[in-house]
């Protein structure tokens, strides 16, 4: 019944593991052997010799392999000592890119989470510091199954695989360099890059998000290599960004490859809720750029047409209220939507992502769903909507021999306990039949216990517990295992299991779950990384207690190497986090309370936060004007949560 | 004792003189012996008188010609505005050219029918521009610019020869990666390669202007370019011009570009002026 891991299971294939074995069947070819090789060895030179120079290099068309030092002889200031602020002149920003780089402040760079954050490919392909490149050659065949980049600044390791194996899916976890996989096309090596975080394309805060995908092309001339990269970000690009690159071949190894980054305190007792940023419309330093180069306020701040010839004929008619304009959105345009890839495979099947020990992530019934698997039962984490139940049943079936002991619901939604009732029933919870408490208590004290050999547990806050009673949930869906105050905890399975209520965050019953050992948090919706946050006001959700709510699950992550991997953090939609993600969104939900904040303070209406669109650097990556959850909906519950006695208009 | 030769050494001589250990060995020295005969004749072979070589665009490795347009996305500033005179920063000077730049005057420029120093070969590609690059004929690629409105010719072959102008004198050739000595042993499981580079180079060129605000390039520069067209999957065409400009009187090494542009239809192209300022 319970069978292997065999389907649908995203695993990356290993070359190692799949390379044929050459040594059965080689041996000694002896004398006679030797000398028929001669033979054919001599038809093949003759045959060279008699064909002259091969008029085409056949194999690997560049060989990429060595030292290489980047000139900076173009964008020399933005890749040495470092970039001006607000210039993003012949970038192809969007309103939405526009506005995210004006609002950034450099200084957010002092908060903990951000200190040690790597450079993401399009821009460490730029950066300062030397660059090394070595291939990974399958050791029995000989095969180039990668190519790797090392860059000494942020440590950048990239590894462009070569083998031909497929990108990672929507929800596999994105990197700073992002999966890479590369082919030669003609005498250029052409690398496709996919999952890369949210960074930089430049080192000012013009962003590039993790929607992004990059088409890269390298093209050796002698010692002199070329790369050039062309960005395509839906969310802040018009079009791809298009730059290039040179290096030189050093004949010597640069040595000091090493990188070491730790964060720190750098500003003692700053709240934890502050993100540095510029209101629209506030940035103090934004005529900094144009009177230092006498050019009218805004040039550098007006998308694709600053790229392309004659611009500067049209630049230099600009008024200072067309550029004054252009530092907060564009009034009376509606909000634009999500540009993002739809994490959600769609395809009426439940697929599995390992993410650590024996810790996984199950796609395709609507919300994220963990499980956690050894010894004991399956400790299961959120249900999905229960649309796909049966195949999640039979997903987990194949990861764990042992039934659904524990089922944790992160909140009341539709979409975290959806499943509850199915899910529970395929389970059982051993660790019962036998239990003083449950042969002799009376089942009104029992609850779901009185039949556990049928049922596995439901562990959740006890508002959980209200809000599905309150709608006449079946009882057999709702949790029986509640705690009240901040945390509940287990052992199980090898690893320490705990819960911690975020009260008040997307709704008043919020946990997180985190499984210590694995070093795996689920952050259920409080995370969401398809949308805004779903605050469920009504049912006690808030703006400060989602802030609060982030801000405990960072406190608690960890970062492998240069801000990145480390805990792995599931959100309740999108693709596998770690606390960059996490830092992100983070940021994002204080920016926009603090825009609403300063509105509300100088006696601003609902409809005049929503007219002023306060979410515009945004909404390209999680806004909706349709569906279950609207910008709007996020901006009033915000604006509610902030001011609850205020009523639209 | 008798020294060993080597039986490898044998061919072309007599082999059985050779002190051989075994059959193998024998049929190995009979292998060389054969093969060396075969490629000699193979190569020998006689018959129709050989083809002529095909011409330059006959050989071209890849289309170049077209429209194509500057995508200004690095040195920004510098290449959209005239920035201020002394600001030279990435471009590796020496003090000479250093002092030529401080001396910038574009009023003296205009005065002088200079206006065009700015749109040399060794600044051109980095001017914001359209490009239209067709054959001239079977030998000569012609690159026109609308900005400026110059004209560049890329001879295969032999340069031209002839006091220095703006744009110099171009020398192209096809080229492609290739080892010194080819490997006797041919690659059995890698790809055909197909493609390559126009390699440019440019000398014989009057002074001018590798930015607008007089950093100086001299007649003793040359421009080594190398035009890659790159075709973004499902994308658009680029073509990229990685450039190296020597210059011993103003740089103190050399100067490396790689200016890039996207493939455009002809609509926007819009001759203009030189300007020098």
């Amino acid at each position: 019944m319970y069978g292997a891991l065999t389907e649908n299971v995203m695993q990356i294939p290993n070359p190692k593991s799949q390379a044929p074995n050459p040594k059965p069947g080689f041996r000694n070819p002896g004398p006679l052997g030797f000398g028929i090789w001669v033979l054919g060895f001599g038809i093949c030179v003759a045959s060279l010799v008699a064909q002259g120079p091969a008029d085409q290099p056949s194999g690997p068309a560049i060989d990429i392999s060595g030292y290489w030092t980047p000139t900076m002889n173009e964008d020399g200031m933005e890749r040495g000592p470092g970039s001006e602020l607000h210039d993003y002149g012949g970038f192809p920003l969007n309103e939405a890119g526009r506005l995210w780089a004006l609002s950034y402040d450099p200084s957010r760079v002092t908060l903990r989470h951000h200190q040690c954050d790597a450079y993401v490919t399009p821009y460490q392909m730029r950066a300062t510091g030397n660059f090394r490149a070595w291939e990974e050659r399958d050791p029995h065949t000989q095969r180039l199954v990668a190519i790797h980049w090392w860059a000494q600044v942020t440590e950048g390791h990239r590894v462009i695989w070569m083998d031909g194996r497929p990108h990672p899916p929507a929800w596999a976890p994105h990197t700073f360099r992002g999966f890479s996989t590369g082919k030669y096309v003609g005498t250029a090596l052409v690398v496709e890059t996919t999952h890369l975080k949210q960074g930089w394309l430049r080192r000012n805060g013009t962003p590039e998000s993790d929607q992004a995908t990059v088409t890269e092309f390298f093209v050796r001339h002698g010692d002199h290599l070329t790369n050039t990269t062309v960005v395509s970000d839906p969310v802040f690009l018009t079009e791809p960004m298009v730059r290039s690159n040179d290096y030189y071949r050093a004949p010597v190894d640069h040595g000091t490859w090493l990188y070491a980054c730790d964060d720190s305190e750098q500003i003692l007792g700053r709240a934890p809720d502050v993100v540095p940023h510029y209101d629209f419309g506030k940035q103090p330093y934004a005529r900094e750029y144009s009177e230092r180069h006498k050019l009218p306020l805004g040039v550098a701040w007006t998308g694709a047409p600053s790229m392309y010839p004659g611009y500067a004929d049209t630049a230099k008619n600009m008024t200072d209220a067309q550029g004054t304009a252009l530092l907060s959105p564009a009034p009376g345009r509606p909000n634009e939507v999500s540009k993002a890839v739809d994490p959600e495979p769609r395809d009426s099947e439940i697929h599995v992502l390992p993410i650590r020990e024996s810790v996984y992530m199950l796609i395709g019934d609507g919300g994220n769903i963990v499980v956690q698997t050894g010894d004991q039962g399956a400790f299961v984490v959120d249900t999905g909507t229960g649309r796909f139940s049966d195949k999640v049943i039979a997903a987990i079936a194949k990861l764990s021999e042992r039934p659904i002991q524990f089922i944790a619901n992160t909140s009341f939604l539709p979409d975290r306990t959806g499943g509850n009732a199915k899910l529970g029933a395929a389970g059982m919870d051993p660790s019962l039949p036998g239990s003083f408490f449950v042969n002799s208590a009376p089942r009104a004290v029992t609850g779901l216990f009185a039949d556990p050999l049928r049922h596995a547990t439901i562990i959740a806050h006890n508002n959980v517990t209200n809000r599905l009673q309150d709608a006449k949930t079946p009882d057999e869906a709702v949790p029986g295992d509640t705690y009240l105050e901040d945390r509940r905890r287990k052992s199980h399975n090898g690893d320490s299991v705990e819960m911690f209520y975020e009260p008040n965050a997307v709704t008043d019953g919020d946990s997180i779950v985190f499984f210590r050992r694995a070093d795996v948090i689920v952050a259920g919706n409080i995370l969401d990384l398809t949308r805004y946050p779903m605050i469920d006001a009504k049912n006690g959700g808030s703006v400060e207690g989602e802030i609060k709510a982030l801000n405990d699950i960072l406190n608690r992550t960890n970062y492998e190497h240069e801000g990145e991997g480390g805990t792995y953090v599931v959100p309740g939609h999108g693709f596998l986090a770690d606390e960059h993600e996490v830092v992100e969104y983070r940021d994002m939900v204080v920016i926009v309370r603090d825009r609403v904040k300063g509105m509300i303070a100088i006696g601003a209406t609902l409809a005049q936060v929503k007219a002023a669109r306060v979410t515009a650097d945004y909404d390209t990556r999680y806004g909706a004007n349709t569906g279950p959850w609207t910008t709007e909906m996020f901006v009033e519950a915000v604006y509610n949560s902030l001011k609850p006695a205020a009523k639209t208009n | 004792m008798r020294p060993l030769n080597p039986w490898w050494l044998a061919v072309g001589g007599s082999w059985w003189e050779v002190p051989v250990a075994s059959a193998g060995s024998r049929i190995a020295a009979t292998a060389v012996a054969t093969m060396l005969a075969l490629a000699t004749s193979s190569a020998q072979r006689g018959g129709a008188p050989p083809a002529a070589p095909p011409t330059p665009r006959a050989a071209a490795l890849f289309d170049i010609t077209g429209y194509w347009v500057s995508l200004v996305t690095e040195d920004w500033r510098y290449r959209q505005f005239t920035p201020a005179k002394g600001d030279y920063v990435a471009v590796p000077v020496n003090p000479e050219g250093k002092r030529v730049a401080d001396g910038w005057d574009p009023a003296k420029d205009e005065a002088a029918g200079e206006a065009c120093k700015a749109y040399g070969a060794a600044g051109l590609m980095r001017v914001p521009t359209r490009l239209h690059i067709t054959w001239q004929d079977d030998n000569t690629l012609k690159l026109e610019t609308d900005a400026g409105t110059q004209t560049r010719t890329f001879a295969f072959g032999k340069a031209p020869t002839g006091a220095p102008t703006l744009q110099g004198s171009s020398v192209a050739s096809w080229d492609q990666p290739r080892a010194i000595f080819a490997s006797p042993i041919p690659n059995r499981g890698g790809p055909q390669v197909r493609g390559g580079s126009l390699k440019v180079v440019t000398t014989n060129m009057k002074p001018g202007y590798l930015r607008k605000n007089g950093v100086p390039y001299s007649a003793n520069a040359v421009l080594t370019e190398y035009f890659d067209r790159l075709d973004v999957p499902g994308g658009e065409s680029l073509l990229v011009v990685t450039t190296e400009i020597v210059d011993p009187e103003y740089l103190a090494t050399p100067y490396w570009t790689s200016p890039h542009f996207k493939r455009v239809d002809a609509s926007g192209w819009h001759p203009t002026a030189c300007t020098a300022r």
